[in-house]
């Protein structure tokens, strides 16, 4: 409990009786780490960060920030925390510096101070050039680098960002990415950030959570979280009969699951020991005269971390939601 | 309390800025009380079918419709407060540390800033159609007042309204739905002696009247009898709905 900048036991959120969209969450985040909370969408993230600052109770359970509580000390942890939500929420008819001049009001940022600290904050996301101009001739990327200037205006002990990158192509999320870098070195923070983008939770953070359905199924570093599957996998490419070929690995014993393939013809199977197992289903398939066009071992991402423990497959319970929600995010940056 | 009155203060200023960058919504919003007072009143005005003493009948509506305008302004908010939630804007501020209090006065006080910008363009351009304003600077200090009141009052009943409704759907007809008939029931456009009477216990409970016939006592009569008791009920009226108003702001975003 010592240094854990936030602790969080046993939280429940139940909307309209129903939806249970956090089912027991426990957790603790280190201080100083950058904590990734990856998922699909309606994994419940969003739900988590909305109760950890403050915006809505939680049905049961508790949460502690620095040991305030989140329930009874609310005020407090709202002077504790920078929150940057997932949607482009940036006043779009002021400029960069109107924007953020209202969020140092807002957190009482004392006057004499005031310039100095918009000044360093838009400086360190590269858009002290831009501070003039309004906000709604930025791009997408500018506008996300605004919101996380404006989160630490108060120079927050914790700083919430969810889906920080969403909607940005890959150069935007990059520069994002470095500029949460510069911001750990130069002020003494913990982040806690959702993403559903594997990539992100695997360069970017230090530890994370998988949460699916309203439950964490796993919690470490990515390559612990790896290693953990004890799955790596041989994927094969044929133009025998599909079926057939799975049948034939189905009948292997330390085969523990087979899937369709992004290529034509392209089976995967997950093995516990790829090594040993690529001698044995060579020998099988031979047996069984299927022609093997290619054959390749890979070691686990974090997309098989995720069907390990989630059970199903992160892209496939993100895709469509997900082009909505970029969509909106898209017509808002026009 | 001084750092509450510098956040609310920040939230007016934030709204003092939006109209200095795009002042268009104020030059359309104006459209159609120039109608009336140009068009509509003249007309009226020429069949001598509202009969009223020492004054014009376009002088008789202008407060009328300068309230009409102000209260489609007003009642905007509560939308305005939704689409924040839809992008996020209201996450931010209620995660910032400010008293959910404090956010609706800035929000409502906010309407009264704009209120004031429209007021003025509407007197501006009824006094070049002919409307004589009393030139007092304490009467137009208080009628100001007054349309800063009112405005933060209909904000706030707005922003109730969307706290129950939620949705920007279920919120878009409500705006007029709830401004004409107050309109019509009131004093704005006929004075309330030749209403039948069940009409004259609306007018006489609608809030609307009051702001018309203080800001009508203000602008255009000087005659002041019946302005303490206006100011009363609109203060009343704004403590009522500010109050309401705080307790289920939160509600929107769950």
């Amino acid at each position: 409990m010592s240094n854990n900048v936030i602790s969080v036991r046993n939280l429940v959120k139940v909307y309209d009786k129903v939806t249970r969209a956090l089912d027991g969450v426990s957790l603790d985040v280190e201080e100083g780490e950058i904590f990734g909370l990856l998922g699909p969408n309606g994994a419940g993230k969003t739900t988590l960060v909305r109760i950890l600052t403050t915006q809505i109770p939680p049905t049961s359970g508790e949460a502690f920030i620095l040991g305030k509580s989140i329930i009874e000390e609310a005020e407090r942890v709202r002077e504790l925390i920078g929150y940057v939500p997932q949607e482009i929420s940036v006043m779009t008819d002021l400029t960069g510096y109107e924007n953020m001049l209202f969020y140092s009001k807002l957190y009482g940022v004392p006057s004499s101070e005031r310039k100095r600290r918009i000044e360093n904050a838009l400086s360190l996301v590269g858009l002290l050039d831009k501070a003039n101009i309004v906000v709604k001739n930025y791009s997408g990327g500018m506008m996300r680098r605004l919101e996380i200037a404006q989160a630490i205006i108060n120079y927050p002990k914790v700083l919430f960002l969810d889906e920080p990158t969403i909607g940005l192509d890959p150069s935007g999320r990059k520069a994002i990415w470095s500029y949460l870098s510069q911001l750990m070195e130069e002020h003494e923070m913990t982040i806690f950030m959702t993403t559903h983008y594997m990539d992100e939770a695997d360069m970017v953070t230090d530890r994370l959570a998988i949460i699916n359905l309203g439950k964490i199924v796993a919690v470490g570093t990515s390559s612990e979280l790896k290693r953990s599957t004890k799955l790596e996998s041989i994927t094969i490419i044929s133009k025998f009969h599909k079926e057939e070929v799975k049948n034939l690995l189905n009948s292997l014993p330390f085969v523990k699951q087979i899937y369709d393939g992004k290529e034509e013809g392209s089976v995967t199977a997950y093995v516990e020991n790829a090594e040993e197992a690529v001698i044995e289903i060579i020998s099988t398939l031979k047996e069984n005269n299927v022609d093997v066009e290619s054959l390749s071992m890979n070691k686990p991402t974090l997309d098989d971390v995720f069907l390990a423990y989630a059970g199903t497959k992160l892209e496939e319970t993100t895709s469509a939601l997900e082009a909505r929600k970029v969509r909106r995010t898209m017509q808002r940056m026009r | 309390m001084i750092a509450y009155i510098e956040k609310v203060l920040a939230m007016l200023e934030v709204e003092v800025r939006r109209i200095m960058h795009d002042r268009t919504e104020l030059y359309t919003r104006a459209v159609q009380p120039i109608l009336w007072i140009g068009v509509f009143a003249p007309v009226m005005e020429k069949f001598r079918v509202v009969p009223i003493p020492n004054i014009t009948y376009m002088e008789f509506i202008t407060p009328g419709v300068l309230v009409q305008s102000i209260t489609f302004v007003s009642i905007f908010y509560g939308l305005n407060v939704i689409w924040e939630r839809d992008l996020g804007v209201l996450n931010k501020l209620l995660v910032a540390p400010v008293s959910r209090s404090a956010l609706v006065i800035g929000k409502a006080l906010s309407a009264g800033v704009r209120g004031i910008f429209q007021s003025l363009i509407i007197v501006l351009l009824a006094e070049i159609l002919g409307v004589r304003i009393v030139i007092n600077p304490i009467y137009l200090l208080l009628a100001a007042l007054l349309i800063v009141v009112f405005c933060a009052a209909f904000a706030a009943l707005s922003i109730f309204i969307a706290s129950l409704l939620k949705t920007r759907e279920r919120f878009m007809g409500i705006g007029q739905a709830i401004t004409m008939p107050l309109f019509f029931a009131s004093n704005a456009i006929y004075p309330i002696n030749l209403m039948p009477n069940w009409l004259k216990a609306v007018a006489t409970i609608n809030p609307l009247s009051y702001a018309v016939e203080g800001l009508r006592a203000l602008m255009i009569t000087g005659d002041l009898t019946t302005v303490p008791l206006d100011f009363l009920v609109s203060f009343v009226f704004v403590a009522v709905t500010i109050v309401i108003a705080s307790q289920t702001f939160k509600k929107i975003i769950e």
